[in-house]
């Protein structure tokens, strides 16, 4: 009686693991501010749903809620992979309301944006730490990628065992040096793209399937 | 060539005083260690350099590395409490200085082996006509970081009376009683968050991570909202 019953609670177990294991992985878009996330997030929503995510600037912190696209199914070599894109806010160490004012916003607007940009941030890390099961790092490879938000990210991330792909974004800058971010990161592979053309996607695409498939 | 700028390459002899004012090539304040023991082809020239970044294999990789070892091994330990399997040597963490910050604190754990040029370098000052005219000031970054929470005014432009600073602290006291001692409850608390003005925060981003509840919801008076975990209510 009791091994009949022990025998079925493992069956049920592995049918359960079976199906959770087919669930869509959930990707967090994470990187510090400004490096292009919400272009991604949508560029690939775009292409694959026909929806947008979120709203992109050039106003750093336009991003202040994680926001998530449900289902995005990715073709590949003729194998679908089925993914959960959440687009975070940037992650950075300070927030200055002064910052927004050299954009041409009000004060009250510029500190609002401050405070909720700060909560992004917490709530970004919150999501790192219980919600993702992968992670797209993505940089602004004008922008130098030794920073301390960037090496902190990247060690949690590492600490946590989920697979990360770096993403150079912006490559349709001249400015553009993506052999500084793969300097910095060599122990992951780096994607050159620019989000904003839509160059190099397809490279981004066979990753992502090769990576969180 | 104990020492790379990041940004142009250039190398620096170890103790080198040029550094303390930015990169002279490139105005670059981050700098790279390279123990001369891994780099046998050291080029004594650093004008002949071509500006162009390391190989991956370089140390650029290994700092960034030994940088991110160390911040997993501080998530490993904190998170799991389970002993870390490869621990660091003491030397690695002194040699990834990945901001100007940390050229501002030589005195720690000075090694015990000292070469002449790198014991001239802590013992003397630089004399003002060795550093460029434009470069980076070290007050620059000191000053601007460490705004006092005692200074801070609810009212905005209530400062402008000429009768001294408990005066103005009074009247601020009178409007709002508790809003400085709000806003200090909230930095002891939450490390993770500090509210240095209105509009202005610093985030501890370790901190904010390892917490298992989370601010949701932070206001300009220092309150806040946070959400728990659900193993909470049981």
């Amino acid at each position: 009686m009791g091994l009949i019953t022990d025998i079925r609670d493992s069956i049920s177990r592995s049918i359960a693991s079976l199906f959770s294991a087919e669930d869509p992985k959930r990707i967090g878009i994470y990187g510090p501010p400004n490096a292009g996330k919400t272009t991604l997030a949508n560029r690939i929503a775009r292409d694959w749903t026909g929806d947008a995510i979120g709203p992109e600037s050039h106003i750093p912190h336009e991003t202040r809620r994680a926001r998530r696209k449900e289902n995005v199914e990715i073709e590949r070599d003729g194998k679908s992979v089925t993914i959960d894109v959440v687009d975070t806010p940037g992650v950075t160490t300070k927030v200055d309301y002064t910052e927004f004012l050299e954009h041409d916003m009000e004060k009250d607007d510029a500190v609002r944006r401050s405070r909720e940009a700060t909560e992004g941030v917490a709530e970004a890390m919150h999501w790192l730490r219980e919600d993702v099961d992968g992670v797209l790092y993505v940089l602004d490879s004008t922008k130098d990628p030794f920073t301390q938000v960037n090496t902190m990210l990247v060690g949690i991330i590492e600490s946590q065992d989920l697979p990360v792909l770096i993403l150079a974004n912006k490559t349709d800058l001249p400015e553009s040096n993506i052999r500084r971010i793969e300097n910095a990161f060599p122990q992951h592979e780096t994607i050159p793209l620019s989000a904003l053309e839509g160059d190099n996607m397809d490279e981004v695409y066979d990753k992502i399937a090769d990576y969180f498939g | 060539m104990p020492h790379q700028c990041t940004n142009c390459g250039r190398a620096f002899a170890d103790g080198s005083k040029e550094m303390l004012s930015g990169c002279p090539d490139c105005g670059g304040n981050k700098f790279q260690f390279h123990p001369s023991e891994t780099d046998a082809s050291d080029d004594p020239d650093p004008s002949a350099e071509p500006p162009d970044p390391p190989a991956p294999e370089s140390s650029v990789a290994r700092t960034v590395g030994s940088a991110a070892a160390t911040v997993r091994n501080l998530v490993g330990n904190s998170g799991t409490g389970a002993p870390d399997p490869d621990p660091q040597t003491p030397e690695e963490t002194p040699a990834a200085p990945t901001g100007p910050e940390s050229r501002s604190a030589p005195e720690a754990n000075l090694p015990s082996t000292e070469d002449t040029a790198q014991s001239n370098a802590r013992s003397e000052v630089v004399s003002p006509d060795e550093i460029p005219t434009g470069g980076w000031n070290p007050t620059d970054d000191t000053d601007a970081g460490s705004p006092d929470a005692a200074t801070l005014s609810p009212n905005g432009s209530s400062t402008e009376t000429d009768t001294g600073e408990e005066r103005s602290a009074e009247d601020a006291g009178e409007d709002r009683p508790d809003l400085t001692e709000l806003r200090e409850e909230l930095n002891d608390q939450f490390e993770s968050i500090k509210v240095l003005n209105p509009g202005q925060y610093e985030l501890n981003l370790m901190e904010l991570y390892d917490r298992e509840e989370y601010i949701i919801a932070l206001q300009e008076d220092g309150r806040y909202t946070i959400q728990v975990p659900e193993t909470w209510h049981e």
